[in-house]
């Protein structure tokens, strides 16, 4: 009895520590995170505008049902999924074709190739951008020079300021700065994969794709899924590169979801608005990754 | 089922370092050849690349009448069961024991009926549906060698497949692998480090020792002729005791001095001695613990003072000091008097002897076995 009742004070107290451990982290996450969180979601049914004299109006779902009838919103959301449908798959096969072709090179040299995929992630976006802006530019940007030295363009084109182009050149400098760490991980997920299992699928009678497909892939599942949810979500959330480079332009033709709650609720202050976009933004996000880690639960299982 | 044979292999690493020299072996169709050794010894070495898993720096195999140094692993025709299993961990035990069959675009319903009997012969039948981490260490065990066995390869190799399991398993699968090749009846390569699992196992052995090999026999005669001091003590338990003494012609035949006792020799040996010119020889004793028996002290006993004794049930194990040398006999407790049965105390006197016939006398310097 006196043992148990001992005991029970001493779980009291290392609870207390526990806690008390926790406490600043706690209060960080808390204090910027939820508290934000909860507040996103409680404006987006007022017409907030977080003025001076703020008088936020109750107005229930209104703004998630402008939201829909919104074509601004509307090409964001078409745009965004663009580069998550694009940008995903491609940084996916790209990291995972870079990795297995590098993972197997000596020490050096593997470093070196990691160290140049991994350049764009830890250089500022704002350094990257300009370069990139330098690179598209109308009259001297390398993609116009050589475009027209090898004669597959006739004349200049301007990349960032053509409907047509705009979305595609933002959507491959994501892809620079978003196979850095893909890379790395599916280097060390391909060489942490068991060597026996490979040697016993060669004598097995696999030839090199084979051992690939049936053995190496599924044993870095979660590697990619891992990879799968992180692309996604930054690229639902793309900004800074539409921020510094087109400010959503031409014609809404690189808008995405982020930017235009930036725009709106920043530059046109309809905080509500801006927030019910916030939180659709989070539902898809949501949505996209359950999916991913339904289809491939199915295949880490073990 | 195929004849496998090795012609001076060789095996040097990157970094200069040779794993194995000029390996030489013939192995029979349907022999059962165990490779047995200390840690980095070069057996495991050796039968990757007959695996094809490492690449031949020198020399010739041939599996059959084929020359396989440059043919893939896939194409040799071999299994091979691992040290670690490898049982691929996202498949079934049916679809890892049918994946090599799947590969060979091997219809259906004989995969099935393959599976199912390997399945049957291992008594796994009953987990085919499970992945291999709901599985004990001695399924997965079975499983491994399941998945060998279904492809009917001509090699069977077996890279330490029991050193996983605990001894009484490891005992237990070793009477299985016994029964399963006598079953399968292929030409088998296994390498252990464990004398026992190659004495029993094996129809020849061959012991190797810093990639060279020491010898190749049965195991009788490894046993009863080791060819060095090397093979001497590793083969058999407990270890073989080894004697300083000297070899001394007198008149027309010879006599062994050993810690102040004399003692014959047989006739074949000393028709070797005397062949080999030998007036007078520094030599290496090397009497087995089984072979050595009390005796009433004599010119012809080593004089000794009991250290420990273990009761082993059946038979003692008596570890004495003679001389300053530690000597293990191993003595059968019904040969014992009726008041040490139960175990000799700590510093009695006693003395021993051996018959000749059964000593070894070995180089001190080459080690070398010089009665063979």
């Amino acid at each position: 009895m006196r043992r148990s009742s001992m005991s029970k004070a001493l779980v009291r107290r290392e609870t207390i520590s526990g806690y008390l451990f926790l406490l600043p982290s706690l209060i960080f996450f808390v204090g910027f995170v939820v508290y934000p969180m909860i507040m996103c979601v409680y404006t987006s049914f007022f017409d907030a505008t977080m003025g001076k004299d703020r008088q936020d109006i109750f107005i229930g779902l209104q703004n998630y049902k402008d939201l829909f009838k919104d074509p601004a919103f509307l090409k964001a959301l078409k745009n965004t999924l663009v580069i998550v449908i694009v940008s995903v798959p491609v940084t996916c096969a790209f990291s995972l074709w870079v990795s297995s072709a590098i993972y197997k090179m000596r020490g050096p040299i593997r470093s070196a190739f990691r160290c140049i995929f991994y350049l764009p992630v830890v250089t500022g976006s704002v350094a990257v951008t300009v370069v990139w802006k330098w690179m598209y530019n109308n009259y001297y940007g390398i993609f116009n020079y050589i475009g027209k030295g090898l004669g597959i363009i006739e004349k200049n084109i301007n990349w960032l300021g053509d409907e047509r182009f705009a979305l595609g050149c933002i959507i491959l400098i994501l892809l620079t700065t978003s196979v850095g760490q893909p890379i790395v991980l599916y280097v060390s997920a391909l060489g942490n994969v068991d060597n026996s299992l490979v040697e016993a699928a060669q004598v097995d009678g696999a030839n090199d794709l084979q051992v690939f497909w049936k053995i190496k892939w599924p044993q870095i599942m979660p590697t990619t899924l891992y990879i799968m949810v992180i692309t996604t979500i930054n690229s639902f959330q793309c900004f800074a590169l539409i921020q510094l480079l087109t400010s959503g332009g031409p014609n809404h033709s690189t808008d995405t979801i982020m930017y235009y709650i930036y725009y709106q609720a920043f530059k046109l202050y309809h905080y509500g608005y801006g927030n019910a976009m916030g939180v659709i933004l989070a539902i898809i996000i949501a949505i996209f990754s359950a999916v991913q880690f339904k289809l491939a639960k199915a295949d880490t299982s073990y | 089922m195929a004849t496998v044979t090795l012609k001076g292999i060789k095996k040097v690493y990157d970094n200069k370092v040779t794993a194995v020299h000029d390996f030489d072996l013939e192995i029979a169709d349907k022999e059962f050849i165990v490779l047995v050794g200390p840690s980095g010894c070069g057996k495991s070495t050796t039968l990757r690349m007959v695996a094809g898993l490492e690449d031949i720096s020198a020399g010739d195999l041939y599996i059959g009448d084929r020359r396989v140094n440059d043919v893939e692993p896939k194409d040799r025709d071999i299994a091979m069961v691992f040290q670690s299993y490898a049982l691929y961990p996202h498949m079934t035990v049916y679809d890892n024991m049918a994946f090599a069959l799947k590969l060979r675009k091997m219809p259906k319903d004989e995969i099935d009926r393959r599976v199912k009997e390997a399945a049957a012969i291992l008594d796994i039948t009953q987990y085919l549906d499970r992945k291999p981490k709901a599985l004990s260490g001695g399924q997965r065990q079975r499983v491994a060698i399941g998945r060998a066995i279904v492809r009917e390869p001509q090699v069977f190799l077996m890279d330490e497949p029991l050193s996983n399991l605990d001894a009484k398993l490891r005992n237990q699968m070793r009477a299985e692998i016994i029964k399963l090749r006598q079953r399968i009846d292929t030409t088998f390569i296994y390498v252990t480090h464990d004398q026992t699992e190659a004495m029993t196992l094996g129809d020849r052995i061959v012991i190797m020792k810093d990639g060279f090999i020491q010898q190749i026999g049965t195991p009788q005669e490894v046993f009863d002729e080791p060819t060095n001091m090397f093979v001497a003590g590793f083969i058999g338990t407990p270890q073989m005791n080894f004697f300083d003494g000297k070899v001394v012609k007198k008149g027309d035949g010879y006599e062994l001095h050993t810690h102040g006792a004399v003692m014959e020799l047989t006739k074949a040996a000393q028709e070797k001695l005397k062949a080999q010119n030998i007036t007078e020889k520094d030599v290496t004793v090397g009497i087995r613990p089984e072979h050595v028996h009390l005796a009433e002290a004599s010119k012809a006993t080593l004089g000794a003072k009991v250290d420990v004794s273990e009761m082993m049930g059946s038979e003692i194990y008596l570890h004495v000091d003679a001389d300053g040398k530690d000597v293990v006999l191993r003595i059968p407790s019904t040969e014992l008097p009726s008041e040490w049965r139960a175990g000799i105390p700590y510093g009695t006197q006693i003395a021993f002897t051996f018959p000749p016939e059964l000593l070894h006398l070995f180089d001190p310097e080459t080690e070398k076995n010089i009665l063979l």
